[in-house]
């Protein structure tokens, strides 16, 4: 279960993160929803390091590897004797290894980036349509019901406008 | 140091103004749909005419095999370069004042290569069978030859039409979000499984801050590759006049060159028609301009290098084609080193012009036109005037080729008028990312200085 408390300001959100997290919440249960990013800090503290950038680098080389089999293979198994040229033209398949290993850089990169950050996520989740328009959202994932109700107080007392839920209307 | 309009400092109000773009249309934007529709369908039907007919209705003919066709394709890719590059070096680089740039470039690039790359398939003599280029198990046991330029060039331009259009995805990405919560009906539903369930979270922006920087790395030496593999399909042929080392960093200063001029002359357009004065300010285009000062200066660096190696040499062949360039496109060649050279470093020196929207406008136009002029004077010349004299001949472009290269120009323009349709032409949190910095404001002396971020 998630609760989402809406703020005018950022000083007031951060203000309940830290009643929050004095009140008991752990700090990895809370985080913020903005519209535009906040250095780390300012909000939420202690984000985890990311993996994504392993998919770039394991992309990369199954693109270079894809790439130089594609292009040495081809040649390999269809060979063009031109003089006395080597059969595996090293320069054309030095380009093709080079582009196949950027192609599956950015793929591995953009694949990354999505299943780090959990998406798509369809998920029902709690929302606010303003927090688009700036308002600030601190969200709070409850494992069962026993602290809604301090987690609700502390939100309402730190200034939060209102606190939204995932639960279905 | 200027502060962004008062108004503008609410997310929804600058909300609403940068996502003005994608309102109800007007009877004007219809009026101009429809004729840029009506072009792009006359340039498929002289297509269609060409493929039924064959290619005896170009005007291409021995010796000039490579006509307008591959002008346009070499002006494409160049054009396509600024976009997506100059958006990943001024996003590496930490340049504010990139932000209101970064989208409507990257979308440049991304309709640019889609047109560029289609002209090779144009230019094919039987283009049904385009797929032949394309490496895979066949009953006749066809395999491509990778030593040639031309597999090269599509392995180049596939990896950047994908590399830029997952880069311009991933900035879109919370912009998309914003659009989804502000839209209604089948707007927002569309809007809301491209925006894939983002919500914003400290993760989310913390991740998508480091896979943005991942991509700018990966999409500049792209960039780079494809315009030298494009210069590589002249320099490694034995045509005088193409066979030349220079060529591919050549290339890719021309194609900056003409990609900045570019982004200058889409600002200028967006900016009068969705009313984004507020945002893009008189200080991005003396910024751009300034960009394209730069790159201009270094094109006519390496043209002059070009010319006087080949005038100190005194090859014949090399310099017949020289000379034939001049003699017969004496025209061409001044309205060249005039666009490309003369016109921007004289008048880009001073601020005046740089921040005078008219003025960019006739200059970055101008440097266009002379860049296509380039490349025609490229590719015409020096097939006209090869190595065998008795073979020497001339080249004009037919109305099949010149109709389908309007349908080309029309058709870019037809597809960014829709993607600032149906999404942010602004990119929307990068802009307010930078008003939400300059809130953090001190007083120093006698002036308010930003304590996070200085705009310029």
């Amino acid at each position: 279960m998630e609760l989402l408390g809406v703020f005018t300001n950022i000083e007031q959100a951060a203000t309940a993160v830290e009643q929050l997290v004095r009140a008991g919440c752990p700090e990895e249960t809370i985080t913020s929803v903005t519209s535009v990013p906040y250095p780390p800090g300012v909000l939420i503290r202690g984000q985890r390091r990311g993996w994504f950038h392993r998919l770039t680098v394991g992309g990369a080389l199954l693109g270079a590897a894809g790439g130089f089999a594609l292009a040495a293979g081809t040649a390999w198994i269809y060979p063009v004797q031109t003089g006395d040229k080597p059969i595996i033209a090293l320069f054309p398949t030095g380009i093709i290894a080079y582009e196949g290993m950027m192609l599956c850089a950015l793929l591995g990169t953009m694949a990354g980036m999505l299943l780090e950050m959990g998406l798509p996520d369809l998920r029902r989740r709690a929302r606010d349509p303003e927090i688009a328009d700036g308002l600030i959202g601190i969200a709070v994932t409850l494992a069962d019901e026993t602290r809604r109700r301090t987690v609700e107080q502390t939100l309402l007392a730190a200034g939060a406008l209102r606190i939204r839920t995932d639960e279905a209307p | 140091m200027s502060t962004p309009a008062e108004p503008h400092r609410d997310g929804a109000a600058a909300n609403a103004a940068m996502l003005s773009s994608t309102g109800p249309a007007t009877w004007r934007w219809y009026l101009l749909a429809l004729l840029l529709g009506t072009v792009v369908t006359g340039g498929l039907t002289a297509f269609s005419y060409q493929v039924m007919t064959g290619m005896v209705v170009t005007g291409i003919n021995r010796p000039v095999m490579w006509g307008i066709y591959i002008v346009n394709f070499v002006f494409w890719v160049g054009l396509s370069h600024s976009g997506t590059m100059v958006s990943a070096i001024l996003r590496l680089s930490q340049a504010n004042w990139r932000r209101p740039i970064l989208r409507g470039a990257e979308a440049m690039t991304v309709f640019s290569i889609m047109v560029g790359g289609l002209f090779p398939l144009i230019h094919l003599g039987r283009n049904w069978v385009f797929y032949y280029i394309i490496p895979y198990p066949s009953q006749y046991g066809l395999w491509p030859n990778f030593r040639s330029p031309l597999l090269w060039d599509m392995m180049a331009i596939t990896t950047y039409i994908i590399g830029s259009s997952l880069f311009l995805y991933l900035g879109l990405l919370p912009d998309l979000a914003v659009a989804r919560d502000r839209a209604a009906g089948w707007r927002r539903l569309a809007l809301a499984m491209l925006a894939l369930g983002w919500r914003g979270t400290a993760q989310q922006w913390q991740t998508f801050g480091r896979a943005s920087t991942v991509m700018a790395c990966l999409i500049i030496p792209v960039a780079v590759s494809v315009h030298s593999i494009v210069a590589w399909d002249f320099a490694v042929t034995l045509v005088p006049g193409w066979h030349s080392t220079i060529f591919p960093p050549y290339f890719v200063i021309g194609a900056i060159t003409s990609g900045v001029a570019a982004v200058i002359t889409l600002m200028i357009i967006i900016r009068k028609a969705f009313h984004l004065e507020a945002f893009l300010t008189p200080l991005h285009f003396d910024n751009l301009a300034k960009l394209l000062l730069i790159v201009t200066a270094l094109w006519s660096y390496f043209y002059f290098a070009e010319v006087f190696t080949t005038w100190y040499g005194h090859q014949p062949i090399e310099w017949e084609v020289f000379s034939f360039s001049a003699g017969h496109y004496p025209l061409l060649l001044m309205i060249m080193l005039l666009g490309n050279s003369v016109v921007p470093l004289t008048c880009l020196l001073w601020r005046r012009v740089r921040r005078s929207i008219p003025a960019l406008l006739i200059i970055s136009l101008l440097v266009n036109v002379a860049m296509f002029i380039e490349r025609f004077l490229i590719v015409v010349p020096s097939l006209s005037h090869k190595n065998v004299p008795f073979l020497w001949g001339s080249y004009r472009p037919s109305w099949v080729e010149l109709t389908v290269m309007a349908a080309a120009f029309c058709g870019f323009a037809l597809l960014y008028m829709l993607f600032a349709k149906f999404f942010p032409i602004m990119a929307i949190t990068d802009v307010r990312e930078e008003h939400e910095a300059l809130r953090g404001e001190t007083v120093r002396g006698r002036t308010r200085l930003s304590t996070l971020i200085d705009e310029e």
